[in-house]
């Protein structure tokens, strides 16, 4: 049977490997990673001579790396992605595209694959660097893979935030701009949310509380369900994820306790659930998407 | 071919169709005229599936395009009248891509996209650039590419625009190459003299709605029926221009050194009748007939009317 390519896709994939940008980016980035890779198993192992080894410190540059491409998606996803529609628009070809039989739907799911194309394949070839935390142990290949599949949904959400922006907007500043609001706001304003609303809860069960003699335990109500919100965040299911794969979620469990706690079977079962919600939002972005874009 | 009935689009306060009436037959070349503003546009971009119109319908080939727009894409190709192109992309590659979203792929594409590129006279640049050609090369690699699906209806909005005199020559040249391939072409232009030559009928829209449809001779005469009859004398002129004067439907007389202009209000079997009153008051007569307009006036005078009326 014959496979058919998004006829979309495989051109944007053809006029990005014709430039020579793609080979230079991919070139310094291993670079880069390599360098860090060798630098740690240097101070680790060759500069004190093979004594005192804290194996522990190499899954150290396995977090690092993990953090610098999650940081990576977060900033490069919203530029490639926030100019697919409006780029096309600015460019007088998408009205040509809409009058062939191509569907909008198609239209959209070319051009985000196409957009993250390129950071995918920078965090596939990052791949063998990161797997030299295997020669010390304490990450195992299957948590390799959930990164890299985390890292395709992150890019996949992120990206479908911006195409929606970039069929909203005719320009691709203002699409840009909004993809980066909502990368922040997604990220930071969460949290940001959460801690005001807990805080503001606090302070009013602390004046009921004082007020009427202090009398009982002083137990302060958390926010509930409405912590389920960071469900949406990719830094926190990025930080359960690590969490886990390090053996204990206690880091990421003081940061949900501080807004009350929630319960332990949502906790460690966290990256699955937001995965699933952040892959269900991104359908539902993608189809808005696909809408505006048919709307005429 | 194409059937529209009542169609209406408004944006805002600005009507843009009121109530456009049209109908082309299959393999007709189809001119349709219009000043800046009058509703072309906006009427191909409906038929084209990129606009949605307020009320009416269209139906091409008795396929309601706003019922079934993806049936009507497989029919129509759409030259918008003005486009882009991507950049590292070569013109080969252009067609295929296009060809591509049609299922074409592999050498049946290759081929035709070949054949395609021949016929626009672009086959020596298959390996250029799109964004390195120039206007014109780009406007007709636009159009192979609208033929891509093998389309049986042409919707070529301004194809002639920003060209230069002999790159208009080679579009139109290409242009009645299709049509004599049986394809059923409708071309905008808010110049009918450039489509009057080609087309094997125009329609002149003003405000939203078709002010006159026809081929270009029925149009020139019907609309020279307004003009003013010119009677040349070989003798007897100024006994002439006294039975004019006295004739009701002679509005106004332009005395010239040999002939005179009248303003003349009957039809032909009126202007027949004139003649003969003349002639057998024995009056010589070497020229009697109405003032030939050119397509330019008529065109003006045909939007100033209407204009007029709104």
């Amino acid at each position: 049977m014959k496979v058919r390519i998004n006829p979309v896709y495989k051109k944007e994939l053809k006029i990005s490997v014709r430039s020579i940008r793609l080979s230079l980016v991919i070139f310094a980035y291993n670079a880069l990673l390599a360098m860090i890779g060798l630098l740690a198993f240097y101070f680790n192992f060759d500069a004190n001579g093979y004594r005192n080894i804290s194996y522990s410190s190499v899954l150290v540059v396995y977090t690092m790396i993990a953090i610098l491409e999650f940081a990576l998606i977060l900033f490069v996803v919203p530029a490639f992605t926030a100019n697919a529609i409006a780029g096309e628009r600015e460019r007088q070809t998408l009205e040509i595209l809409l009058t062939t039989t191509l569907k909008p739907e198609q239209i959209i799911i070319g051009k985000l694959m196409s957009s993250i194309s390129t950071i995918i394949l920078l965090v596939f070839s990052s791949f063998p660097v990161m797997a030299i935390v295997f020669a010390v142990g304490g990450v195992r290949f299957v948590d390799l893979l959930q990164f890299m599949v985390f890292a395709c949904i992150t890019s996949v959400f992120i990206g479908s935030i911006g195409v929606l922006f970039s069929t909203f907007f005719k320009k691709t500043v203002p699409a840009t701009v909004f993809t980066y609001g909502a990368v922040v706001i997604l990220t930071l304003g969460t949290l940001a949310t959460l801690l005001i609303i807990y805080l503001l809860v606090v302070q009013s069960y602390e004046n009921n509380y004082y007020n009427s003699g202090a009398v009982g335990n002083y137990n302060p109500p958390g926010l509930g369900n409405l912590t389920l919100l960071l469900l949406v965040n990719p830094a926190m299911t990025l930080l359960s994820m690590i969490t886990k794969q390090y053996g204990s979620m206690d880091i990421f469990k003081e940061v949900l306790d501080s807004f009350g706690g929630i319960h332990e079977s949502i906790v460690n079962n966290w990256y699955y659930i937001s995965v699933a919600v952040q892959l269900v939002l991104s359908g539902i972005f993608l189809k808005l998407a696909a809408w505006k874009l048919r709307t005429k | 071919m194409l059937e529209i009935r009542d169609l209406y689009k408004r944006y805002g306060k600005f009507t843009a169709l009121d109530g456009l009436n049209l109908e082309i037959g299959k393999g007709e070349l189809f001119g349709f005229v219009g000043p800046n503003g009058a509703g072309k546009t906006t009427t191909m971009r409906i038929m084209s599936g990129l606009l949605r119109a307020d009320s009416g319908s269209i139906l091409i080939d008795g396929i309601d395009a706003v019922a079934q727009p993806m049936k009507i894409k497989e029919k129509i190709g759409y030259m918008p009248d003005f486009f882009g192109v991507y950049d590292n992309l070569k013109a080969m590659e252009y067609m295929e891509f296009y060809a591509s979203i049609y299922g074409i792929e592999g050498l049946e594409a290759r081929e035709l996209c070949r054949d395609l590129m021949k016929l626009v006279n672009l086959e020596d640049k298959e390996d250029a650039y799109v964004d390195g050609l120039s206007r014109g090369m780009k406007q007709r690699l636009c159009l192979a590419r609208s033929l891509v699906h093998n389309p049986e209806l042409l919707i070529l909005d301004e194809p002639a625009s920003g060209l230069d005199p002999r790159a208009r020559f080679e579009m139109k040249e290409i242009l009645k190459n299709l049509s004599s391939m049986g394809k059923t072409i409708i071309i905008s232009s808010h110049i009918l003299p450039e489509l009057a030559e080609m087309c094997s009928s125009i329609g002149i829209i003003e405000h939203g709605r078709m002010v006159i449809k026809g081929t270009v001779d029925d149009i020139m005469s019907r609309m020279s029926a307004s003009n003013p009859l010119i009677i040349r004398f070989a003798s007897g002129k100024q006994e002439a221009v006294q039975r004019l004067k006295e004739n009701p439907r002679v509005q106004n007389i332009a005395i010239q050194e040999d002939s005179v202009a009248i303003g003349f209000s009957g039809g032909q079997e009126e202007e027949a009748e004139l003649l003969g009153s003349l002639v057998s008051q024995g009056i010589g007569i070497c020229h009697f007939g109405r003032e030939e307009g050119n397509l330019e006036s008529l065109f003006m005078q045909i939007t100033k009317e209407d204009g007029n009326e709104g």
